[in-house]
């Protein structure tokens, strides 16, 4: 980023903390719309415990767990489907019925046979994000080149090396894609997974801070979910352009 | 010449195209794109097929480097009937930059199709040194196919070709994605490597200037549905050379042959 773009990123979230405190001291919303000033001093005191770390950790870690399996899952099952035309028109109609159903709705159905647990939390992370990445990539490797296919048959390489040498690497972009916006789903998911499912992680301490009334607590939190967010999808994009330098939307920043 | 002459005299043809036939469909819907060719390669010849654009020029190629089934006739390679890719076999396609993998440097797309032959290290690397050097483009070894020139990708294509060690080199419209200067180079080019390889080659192109500069021979081919339309040898003096040959009466002549075969209503 340029100093000059970086300069007015700044004043952009100044100029949201000013307001911020503007309509807080205004006293809109009475005692559940804390200042900045006193949900940062909530969350330093937060900050200095234990326990707000390993809420952190628990958020973190079952995110990009939850994230991984589905990566893996989805990625697997995308190009078995992908690779088969009967195995995707037989598909199709089933995957895109699922794909706006928020995972949200089988989280009752989680609690009641795994319980407020982490693995509960994981395994809503992974259903959540299964899809997208399951369609994405079925969409990759069927946009796979048919001339660098037929290439890759013509110097007599095997079905296995097709896909692992020629496939595969066509589907990425769509994969990255699919990861990009799978990153902060996740996070999203976990913390849903603690909000209304008692997981445990920062959904939970949300929870918490809302039914004990403690609201600079929970602003704190939600400041730094949104710091997560920022991490996340920073880290899926910087991900994203390492792997696919050579795609004709990142080739500037390679060459 | 019957099949018993063939098969009882003298040594299969390098490549042998016996009444191949290629339709899409069945009955009445059937789409034939090819209707019965026949035509032969001898080792060390070049043959370019000349048609016009939308014959099934690339549908022939398919069916001769085993991509997809004849419906009817045979190609064979020294007698074996090609059922699959046939090892002996290099194809380069029209659109280098569709054929090219863009993420692989130039180097790796070479080492690509080598990498199932499971040769030794150094050999793999000998290959693409030789291959590189054949075309001219040691220096953009680490570089991705993207970062070059439309010309220079399509040289990338055809080392990749070469670091296979085929014998029998089948390029598909090699030269029509790239302008005309580079064009020469790249025809000069192909019989260069023709020559150093000792390899034969066929040219699929609907440039007759091209077929006839290239060739040794020129399967003519007429339209819808593709089939031979006559058989010109070419007997220009080699080496050749983009000005004088071009400018040879006998060029002229075997042109103008070509041409008046092509645009007659079939």
């Amino acid at each position: 980023m340029k100093p000059a773009q970086l300069t007015r990123g700044a004043i952009g979230v100044l100029g949201a903390l000013v307001l911020w405190q503007l309509v807080s001291s205004a006293h809109l919303a009475g005692d559940a719309f804390p200042s900045p000033v006193a949900t940062l001093s909530a969350l330093a005191a937060d900050a200095s415990g234990a326990s707000f770390w390993s809420a952190v950790g628990e958020t973190v870690g079952v995110a990009l767990l939850g994230l991984l399996g589905s990566a893996a899952a989805g990625i697997l099952a995308g190009i078995v489907i992908g690779s088969s035309p009967a195995v995707r028109y037989a598909t199709l109609a089933l995957l895109e019925f699922l794909k706006p159903i928020p995972p949200i709705v089988i989280l009752p159905l989680l609690v009641l046979i795994l319980g407020p647990t982490a693995r509960m939390s994981w395994l809503l992370v992974f259903i959540g994000c299964l899809l997208p990445i399951i369609t994405q990539t079925i969409a990759g490797v069927h946009d796979t080149d048919p001339v660098a296919r037929d290439t890759a048959r013509s110097y007599g390489m095997g079905r296995t090396e097709i896909l692992f040498r020629v496939v595969l690497p066509s589907a990425m972009p769509f994969i990255g894609t699919a990861m990009r916006v799978a990153a902060p789903v996740a996070l999203i998911v976990t913390v849903v997974a603690g909000l209304l499912g008692g997981g445990p992680g920062l959904g939970q301490g949300l929870y918490l801070a809302q039914s004990s009334g403690n609201y600079p607590s929970l602003y704190g939190q939600v400041l730094v979910l949104g710091i997560l967010g920022l991490i996340f999808i920073g880290l899926a994009r910087a991900g994203e352009r390492r792997l696919l330098h050579w795609h004709p939307s990142y080739r500037e920043a390679a060459v | 010449m019957t099949n018993e002459a063939v098969a009882g005299k003298a040594a299969p043809s390098r490549l042998d195209v016996r009444s191949l036939a290629k339709s899409y469909g069945a009955g009445a819907k059937a789409k034939v794109i090819i209707e019965d060719l026949t035509f032969t390669v001898e080792t060390g010849e070049v043959v370019c097929i000349v048609g016009p654009s939308g014959v099934g020029k690339t549908t022939l190629l398919k069916c001769l480097a085993g991509l997809q089934p004849a419906s009817s006739g045979t190609a064979a390679i020294d007698g074996r009937v090609i059922d699959g890719p046939p090892p002996e076999m290099a194809l380069v396609f029209q659109d280098y930059n569709r054929s090219l993998m863009p993420w692989l440097t130039v180097r790796k797309n070479l080492m690509l199709p080598l990498r199932h032959l499971r040769l030794p290290a150094a050999e793999t690397r000998e290959r693409c040194n030789d291959a590189l050097a054949a075309v001219g483009l040691e220096h953009a070894e680490h570089q991705y196919p993207w970062q070059l020139s439309g010309g220079m990708q399509q040289r990338v294509a055809i080392a990749r070709a070469l670091a296979y060690r085929p014998e029998i080199l089948v390029m598909d419209e090699p030269f029509a994605s790239v302008d005309a200067q580079t064009r020469f180079d790249l025809e000069d080019l192909c019989l260069k490597i023709r020559k150093d390889f000792n390899m034969t080659v066929l040219v699929v192109t609907h440039d007759i200037d091209e077929a006839v500069y290239l060739s040794d021979r020129v399967v003519v081919l007429g339209s819808k549905p593709a089939r031979v339309l006559t058989t010109i040898d070419v007997d220009l003096p080699s080496p050749r050379d983009q000005i004088t040959t071009r400018s040879l009466p006998e060029f002229a002549a075997l042109r103008t042959d070509v041409l008046s075969l092509i645009k007659r209503p079939a």
